[in-house]
C-alpha cells in the first residue's frame, strides 16, 4: 500500500457533496485522472472507489464525493489519517492553450472539471463554463468556479438557480460550435452525448466517462465500452476519451 | 529463512516455484498486474478466459459489489487467440511469467481447437479449460454442469492437448466431486476449484434484474466457505492436485484452502482490491511455513482431513 493520509474531516459542500483533502506525497495527477479509495482494511465495502481529482496543489488531492451509497456514505464520515489509496490512474484532459473554450458539467461530473479549468486558466485560455446541477442546493463551490472564467452559466433542472434546465441542451442551444477550439465535458450519459454532437464538427471535444468500475486497474474488464476504434476499458484507455470516438447509443 | 521451505508444487509435468497464482479474468494478460506485482512472482497466471475470434462480451452493467463479494457478467470479452499469440503472451514471457491460458470456447469443436493450438505454443505452461462461465449463452456452463457433456468435451480436449491440463469447475452442481473425479480419470492433471456461483441482483426501481443476462457470478470472500467446503470434498475423492479458489484474502485464508485439500491457490477477486495482495501472501507463506516447521506444501495440503 502507497502511503496516503486523509488531511481533514470531510467537509459537506452541498446536498449529499463533500469535499475530501488527501496528502498523497509526489503522486501528482494531471486534470481528468482519478485516484483509487479502499474504503476500510475489511472486505465490506469490498471494491474500490474512483474519484477524479477536484484540485491538486502541494502533494495534496482534492476530491468531491457525492453520497451514492453505502460506500461513499462511510467515506464521508472517515476521520483524519492513514487512508488506503493507490493512484493517480487514467487517462486525462488535453492542455489547451491561449484559446477560447467550453465546459460543460453535470452534478458531481463538475468536480473534475474545476481542476481542468485551474489548468486551462493558467495557460491562458478564456473560459465560458456550464454548471449544471439539480438543484440551487446541490451545487457546490460554484464561487470559485465562477472566479476562474470569462463567462459561468449555472442551470439546474428545477430552475432554483441560473437557467432551468441541462447543461447539455443549455451548452448545444446557446453557444456557436464554431466558437470554441476545445470543449470538454463530464456528467450524466445524455448532457455529453448532447454537447458531443452539438460541438464534434469543429470543435475538439473531449468527455470524461464514468462506469461502474471493478477495479480501475485495467484487471476486469468490467468498465469495457465500445468506440469507434474498438473496445476500451474506462479506467485504463479512459476516463477522458475524444467525444466523437464514442458510439453513445451502444452505452447503455 | 529462504532454502528452508520449498514452496513449489507440481501440476502434471509442470513445477511451479509458489502455490499462489492469478486466477483468470482478474489478471487480464498480465500489463496492467506487472505494474503492481511483478508476473515471476506468481506461481503461475491464469489469462482472460480465451476464444478462437476476439469477443465483445456482454453490454450492460458487467460488475456490482454485494456484501464482501462482487457479481461479474463480463461474458468472456477477450481478444481472440491470434492477438493473444502475437501480442499478450510475448510480454507476459518477457517479464518472467509462468503463463497458463483459460480457454473458454462456446463449442466442442473450438475448445479442442484452442487446446491443440495454445497446448504446442511456445511459452504455454498448460492450459486451463473452463467449463464454467456463467456469463455467455452457449457453451459455457453446460459444459460444466452436465457431466455427459462434461465428459465428452473433457475426452476430446485431453486427446488434442499435449501440455499439462487443468479443468476448472463450476461450482453450481450438486455434487462437484463427481466431476472432479470424471476429470481425473480422464488425465486431466488437476482441477481448479471453484469458478463463480450463480447470482443475481434485481434492481426494485426498474423492477427487472440489473444484469441483461439475468444470472452474474458471485465471487470474493463472500463465496469462501462454499468453496472451502467444495475442495474438501474433491480431496476425499481424487488424487490429482486442487487448485483452491474462493475469496482468498489472506494467509489465513489461503491456508485454510490448503488444509482443505488445494496444492495451490488462486487469487481472484482480491487482485482487483489490492494488486499486491498475491505478493504479501507469497512473503507470509514463506514465513508461516519457516515457524510452522513445514518443509513443503504437500506437508500442508490436506491437514484439515486427520487420520
Amino acid at each position: 500500500m502507497e502511503s496516503a493520509e486523509l488531511l481533514e474531516k470531510p467537509e459537506k459542500v452541498s446536498t449529499d457533496h463533500f469535499l475530501l483533502k488527501i496528502l498523497l506525497k509526489g503522486r501528482e495527477p494531471v486534470p481528468g485522472q482519478f485516484i483509487n479509495i479502499r474504503i476500510g482494511r475489511e472486505t465490506d465495502p469490498l471494491l474500490r472507489r474512483p474519484f477524479s481529482v477536484f484540485d491538486w496543489s502541494d502533494n495534496r488531492a482534492s476530491i468531491i464525493i457525492r453520497i451514492a451509497g453505502r460506500g461513499t456514505s462511510l467515506l464521508s464520515e472517515l476521520s483524519p489519517g492513514p487512508i488506503d489509496v493507490i493512484g493517480p490512474f487514467g487517462k486525462g484532459f488535453t492542455l489547451a492553450e491561449n484559446k477560447d473554450v467550453l465546459l460543460v458539467g453535470g452534478g458531481v461530473g463538475n468536480a473534475p472539471l474545476f481542476f481542468l479549468a485551474r489548468m486551462l486558466k493558467e495557460r491562458k485560455c478564456r473560459i465560458t463554463y456550464v454548471y449544471g446541477h439539480r438543484s440551487k442546493g446541490h451545487m457546490f463551490l460554484t464561487d470559485v468556479y465562477r472566479d476562474l472564467c470569462h463567462e459561468f452559466i449555472p442551470v439546474t433542472d428545477d430552475g432554483s438557480e441560473g437557467t432551468r434546465g441541462y447543461a447539455g441542451d443549455i451548452a448545444g442551444g446557446i453557444k456557436r460550435p464554431g466558437d470554441y477550439s476545445h470543449v470538454y465535458a463530464c456528467g450524466p450519459h445524455e448532457m455529453m452525448k448532447k454537447t458531443a454532437l452539438a460541438f464534434s464538427m469543429k470543435s475538439r471535444v473531449e468527455v470524461s466517462i464514468e462506469r461502474y468500475f471493478g477495479c480501475g486497474t485495467g484487471l476486469c474488464s468490467g468498465c469495457t465500452i465500445e468506440c469507434a476504434d474498438g473496445l476500451k476499458r474506462v479506467c485504463k484507455d479512459g476516463p477522458v476519451f475524444p467525444g466523437d470516438n464514442i458510439l453513445w447509443d451502444r452505452m447503455v | 529463512m529462504a532454502g528452508l521451505v520449498d514452496l513449489s508444487v507440481k501440476i502434471g509435468s509442470l513445477v511451479i516455484k509458489n502455490p499462489v497464482t492469478a486466477a483468470s479474468g482478474t489478471a487480464g494478460y498480465g500489463e496492467d498486474l506487472a505494474g503492481f506485482t511483478g508476473l515471476s512472482r506468481f506461481g503461475a497466471i491464469f489469462t482472460k478466459g480465451l476464444s478462437l475470434e476476439p469477443r465483445r462480451g456482454n453490454r450492460g452493467n458487467r460488475i456490482l459489489e454485494t456484501p464482501s463479494g462482487m457479481l461479474n457478467s463480463i461474458g468472456l470479452e477477450n481478444v481472440g487467440l491470434k492477438k493473444f499469440i502475437d501480442e499478450k503472451l510475448p510480454f507476459l514471457l518477457k517479464d518472467g511469467a509462468v503463463v497458463i491460458p483459460n480457454i473458454a470456447g462456446h463449442s466442442e469443436e473450438e475448445n479442442v481447437e484452442l487446446s491443440r493450438i495454445l497446448s504446442c505454443t511456445e511459452g504455454v505452461s498448460a492450459i486451463e479449460l473452463n467449463v464454467s462461465c456463467p456469463n455467455v449463452k452457449e457453451g459455457g456452463i453446460a459444459f460444466g454442469t452436465d457431466l455427459k457433456i462434461f465428459t465428452s468435451l473433457l475426452e476430446k480436449t485431453r486427446k488434442a492437448a499435449s501440455c499439462p491440463l487443468i479443468v476448472k469447475l463450476s461450482p453450481n452442481v450438486t455434487d462437484i466431486s463427481l466431476f472432479a473425479v470424471r476429470a481425473g480419470e480422464i488425465g486431466a492433471d488437476a482441477v481448479s476449484a471453484v469458478n463463480t456461483f450463480l447470482g443475481m441482483k434485481i434492481d426494485i426501481k426498474s423492477r427487472k434484474p440489473h444484469f441483461i443476462n439475468k444470472v452474474a457470478g458471485l465471487s470474493g470472500p463472500a463465496i469462501r466457505p462454499l468453496a472451502v467446503r467444495a475442495v474438501f470434498k474433491i480431496y476425499e475423492k481424487v488424487n490429482i492436485p486442487i487448485i483452491g479458489i474462493g475469496g482468498i484474502a489472506s494467509l489465513e485464508d489461503m491456508i485454510e484452502f490448503l488444509m482443505a485439500g488445494s496444492s495451490a491457490v488462486s487469487i481472484g477477486t482480491m487482485n482487483l482490491v489490492d494488486p499486491w495482495c498475491a505478493e504479501k501472501l507469497i512473503d507470509g507463506l514463506e514465513k508461516y511455513m519457516a515457524e510452522e516447521k513445514f518443509g513443503k506444501i504437500s506437508d500442508i495440503t490436506g491437514l484439515a482431513h486427520g487420520m
